[in-house]
């Protein structure tokens, strides 16, 4: 395919505003002739379009990652001199992904991206009390939880608590005839 | 826009499509965001995600450049796990809004060096449904002396997965399977790891076969579709195997399903249905979950029951407010005298209810209270539609003394 008619095509595909979740879209069609083409005229698209065309990557299998590997390379080191941020910020991002599956964290070198990380790193310390748990701690067991996360603060007491609630009664009712019905059923 | 923000007013930039165009002003805006979702702590992350959560999903590439920075500060020893939360509420957000961000996930979890635990995981998490062949491949890889690292398969939304197809009655997974859906959520739930220098030195699996037994034996018993009166003699053994979270967690969801069938409350006539016990077991034993079982009462509180009579249907809201009471007394103080003051305000509560749940708490209640507390409690109290009733002239009763403790407090400490 020359490559004006595959900047046509992933123009067709991915140059809608309102949809920025559409990279997915043109997988199924990739082909390492077209990675090919498309580095050719990779200069010329619009940068939403550099864009989610990166991000399409993410959801090729990864038997034909490991094919295209080094032409997914080169698309990405491209977009990492390009002058919009979105688009180098992209290309650094999953730099590393064709080779290792994992994505590039190593991005002190990106100052905006570095300025915020600092910011926010303080911020992290300073609110390091706001105990927001994870969500998988609900499932965990008492040692992989503390192993996890730390044990869990100690919950403030509002109120000196005079007696137990109602439940307390109704609980040792029920347990009282669970044995009962148990040791009937034993018995005949 | 960009001088808006270079002026430092990011607040001001409500439009989420202006924020996101241009990297600078986007990566502000979210430095702001992130910033006060962390000031404002657990209690107003209902409140403060929805815009969040909105902005960061605006695209695939603002999704992928927040998970990526989330990700790395949420590796940081002290307070990092506050912002592993955050990250695990923007997966199910984008979950709910169905875009595929598993492959971001994954890429971001390591997973990457088991690439066969990874094939599984992600076919699994893409469609959002379990199946037995990559169950099966999970079960070998975790049953081997050298498994991938347990944190693979602490994914909320893989536990969610395996919860239901374990707990949700009349749930169809192959009885041949079975047994590798528990172990792998087992292994999740009870496996530790040591690390050091990024390495593992050892995996304690000394509470895995525990945890194993523990959720065979309840999930058989859930399964049964056993009415009230048939599980009356399983109570020993379902209050002894709640105090597993994973296995408290299931039943949660049992009894969940199991109430809201809407023929629940017109057969178990008994005052206090047992799966109502069990929830006073689940959150006497485990804090983690209280809020899970004051949305479940919460739902069944508002639910209008119009096919029992007015009275039982009274009596009905007054037991689950027992339930909240006890919820209440286990040190979930705050989250529920605020959804029962919202009652009030609200006026759409009978006014008797909110009367029952008072009375019930001033009996089990003394000083001292926290001022948080007090202010909260004092306008059920001063609203005299709910305690002129309960009120003697004397001022000898739990309401005025409760009044005049805090004014003594008032008075003499402030």
């Amino acid at each position: 395919m020359a490559s004006g008619d595959t900047a046509l095509w992933l123009h067709n595909k991915l140059g809608s505003t309102d949809d920025l979740w559409s990279g997915k879209t043109i997988c199924s069609q990739l082909t390492q002739n077209k990675l090919q083409s498309i580095q050719a005229c990779f200069h010329s698209l619009q940068p939403h379009v550099k864009v989610k065309l990166m991000l399409s990557f993410l959801h090729i299998p990864r038997r034909n990652v490991d094919q295209w590997k080094e032409d997914l390379e080169h698309i990405l080191n491209m977009a990492t001199h390009d002058t919009d941020q979105w688009v180098s910020m992209i290309g650094e991002i999953l730099q590393t992904y064709p080779s290792t599956g994992s994505l590039n964290l190593e991005l002190d070198n990106i100052t905006t991206f570095s300025e915020i990380l600092s910011d926010l790193n303080k911020v992290v310390k300073k609110c390091s009390a706001a105990r927001m748990l994870p969500m998988e701690c609900q499932f965990l067991n008492k040692t992989a939880l503390v192993s996890a996360t730390g044990p869990l603060p100690k919950a403030i007491n509002h109120f000196t608590l005079k007696r137990k609630s109602k439940s307390a009664i109704l609980r040792a009712e029920l347990l009282q005839k669970s044995s009962e019905v148990a040791s009937n059923k034993k018995n005949s | 826009v960009k001088l808006i923000s270079d002026a430092g007013y990011q607040g001001e930039i409500t439009s989420v499509s202006t924020a996101c165009h241009q990297i600078e002003v986007f990566s502000r805006v979210l430095r702001t965001s992130i910033t006060s979702v962390l000031e404002s702590g657990e209690e107003n992350l209902g409140k403060n995600l929805p815009e969040f959560t909105k902005m960061v999903c605006h695209g695939e590439h603002t999704y992928l450049y927040s998970q990526v920075l989330m990700h790395i500060l949420s590796q940081e020893p002290k307070g990092g796990s506050n912002i592993r939360r955050l990250c695990q509420e923007l997966q199910k957000s984008a979950n709910e809004r169905e875009l595929d961000v598993t492959p971001i996930t994954l890429a971001l979890s390591g997973a990457a060096a088991y690439p066969r635990a990874c094939q599984a995981l992600s076919s699994m998490l893409s469609r959002n449904a379990l199946n037995p062949a990559d169950i099966t491949i999970l079960f070998r890889m975790y049953s081997e002396m050298n498994p991938p690292p347990v944190d693979l398969i602490r994914v909320p939304a893989f536990l969610e997965l395996l919860i239901e197809a374990l707990f949700k009655p009349n749930s169809r997974i192959n009885p041949e399977h079975k047994s590798k859906y528990i172990f792998v959520l087992s292994y999740a739930a009870s496996v530790t790891e040591m690390y050091k220098k990024g390495q593992r030195k050892n995996i304690n699996r000394d509470e895995l076969k525990p945890t194993t037994q523990a959720l065979e034996k309840v999930e058989a018993l859930c399964s049964k579709n056993k009415s009230s009166s048939e599980l009356i003699g399983d109570v020993n053994t379902l209050f002894l195997n709640i105090k597993f979270p994973v296995i408290a967690y299931g039943v949660l969801r049992w009894v969940d399903y199991t109430v809201s069938d809407a023929s629940y409350f017109k057969l178990n006539t008994d005052h206090t249905p047992l799966h109502l016990v069990l929830i006073d077991e689940i959150v006497t034993n485990h804090q983690l979950l209280h809020q899970q079982a004051l949305d479940l009462l919460v739902r069944l509180f508002e639910s209008s029951f119009e096919e029992l009579d007015v009275l039982v249907r009274l009596e009905l809201k007054k037991t689950l407010l027992d339930r909240m009471v006890h919820l209440f007394s286990r040190g979930f103080v705050i989250p529920v005298v605020t959804y029962i003051k919202n009652c009030l305000e609200k006026q759409d509560t009978d006014i008797s209810l909110i009367r029952h749940f008072v009375t019930e708490v001033l009996d089990i209640i003394a000083p001292p209270y926290t001022p948080e507390f007090a202010q909260l409690f004092l306008p059920l109290l001063e609203s005299k539609d709910i305690t002129a009733s309960i009120r003697s002239e004397d001022g000898t009763d739990p309401v005025s003394e409760f009044i005049s403790t805090i004014i003594y407090f008032i008075l003499h400490f402030q």
